[in-house]
């Protein structure tokens, strides 16, 4: 194969791959940043993927996943430094331009979600959002995927928790609005 | 259990942001793949530390060459300037426009979604089918020129790796139907400009040139 054919052959491989890829990680970005940032990581994340093409395993989506992370991280570390203290309050809720939830936003839901650690908040997003099994999930965490079925585990239950708790205590103030006004 | 676990699981998925995030647009994914696949084969090469290209840098480096020739039997070079006008051969009623490919790293830097008023500074441009794919030549048959002096077939010429990125950025196949604009150095204008025909580009091109 002369050098041309080589590099055609690399380019068509790299394109079927990013189709592939671009939507959901588009998906994977909308939820966790604002749209120019999403933007520029998906731009990012495809650079990496094309670098490093030889590097991605079959199952690229998980893999994917994990760049889109570090990528995002290294944005939000270069740029927004500032922000993530805000970030952090509002683990689960998009910034205001993100995409909207839908209409009848659970708000319960979302407060449960912000009320976990951070960690436990982007699990569950891993395994709802992104539907991905805990050996994929340990792929874009980069851990075993031990740990990561045992932290999903306990994630659920700690969000079952906060999730009773909000609902317990909406129940007193709807009470105590009832009878106040 | 596990019903507890999908119970949950939907009422995270009813409350997902991206859910209603439409569908990527065709046109910008190709865009950023060119310039993602451009980006890094001129980066590599390229160690002289010549600084990164402004966005729409290559529209106005486009203006280098064009090369028309009538049946082989002359070909015109001019540099920087406008020089559409077609050469019919004396032998052949078949008239050919040759453009030329992008140069490598044309592509490089952030495309801007095209506009009407970008595409109207192009001096060519056409609707046409692919009758050809060698090497390094495309052919297409015109239907219709919205701007430069009408001939019936234009060829997409250069060096090979440059063509596999006009390839790759404006994916010529054999009998697609496409809509091409070329600056005024009659290189072909990538980007989104020159595309796989579809209404809306067709809607573009009727804008920009008033059609």
């Amino acid at each position: 194969m002369s050098t041309d054919e080589r590099e055609a052959d690399r380019r068509a491989r790299f394109e079927e791959l990013a189709r592939e890829l671009i939507d959901p990680l588009r998906r994977f970005l909308a939820r966790r940043t604002d749209p120019a940032t999403a933007d520029d990581v998906l731009s990012d994340t495809l650079l990496v993927c094309w670098r490093r093409q030889d590097d991605v395993p079959d199952n690229a989506l998980p893999w994917a996943y994990g760049v889109a992370r570090n990528c995002l991280a290294n944005a939000q570390r270069g740029e927004r430094r500032h922000l993530r203290l805000a970030a952090k309050i509002s683990v689960v809720a998009p910034p205001d331009q993100a995409t909207r939830a839908p209409d009848a936003a659970d708000d319960v839901l979302l407060e449960a979600m912000a009320a976990l650690r951070p960690e436990d908040a982007e699990l569950l997003r891993l395994w709802a959002w992104e539907q991905l099994t805990p050996a994929e999930i340990a792929t874009v965490l980069e851990v075993s995927p031990n740990a990561a079925s045992i932290r999903l585990h306990r994630a659920r239950e700690k969000l079952r928790d906060e999730l009773r708790k909000i609902q317990q205590e909406s129940g007193h103030e709807q009470s105590r609005e009832g009878s106040g006004s | 259990m596990s019903d507890e676990h999908d119970e949950l699981r939907a009422r995270m998925r009813a409350a997902d942001p991206a859910s209603s995030l439409p569908r990527s647009d065709p046109d910008r994914v190709a865009r950023l793949l060119e310039d993602i696949m451009s980006d890094t084969q001129t980066a590599e090469p390229r160690t002289d530390g010549t600084p990164k290209r402004s966005p729409l840098i290559w529209l106005a480096a486009a203006a280098v060459v064009v090369i028309l020739a009538g049946a082989g039997a002359f070909a015109v070079m001019n540099r920087g300037q406008d020089s559409r006008t077609p050469t019919a051969s004396p032998q052949d009623s078949t008239t050919t426009t040759e453009l030329r490919a992008p140069g490598a790293g044309a592509t490089t830097g952030r495309c801007l979604p095209p506009s009407a008023e970008a595409l109207s500074g192009a001096n060519i441009a056409f609707d046409g089918t692919v009758e050809k794919i060698d090497n390094d030549l495309v052919t297409l048959r015109t239907t219709h020129w919205y701007a430069g002096s009408p001939t019936d077939l234009v060829t997409v010429k250069g060096p090979s790796q440059e063509l596999q990125q006009l390839l790759v950025a404006v994916d010529f196949q054999d009998g697609g139907r496409y809509l091409v604009a070329a600056s005024n150095g009659g290189r072909v204008m990538v980007c989104g400009f020159s595309d796989e025909f579809s209404p809306k580009l067709q809607q573009l091109y009727a804008q920009a040139f008033g059609q």
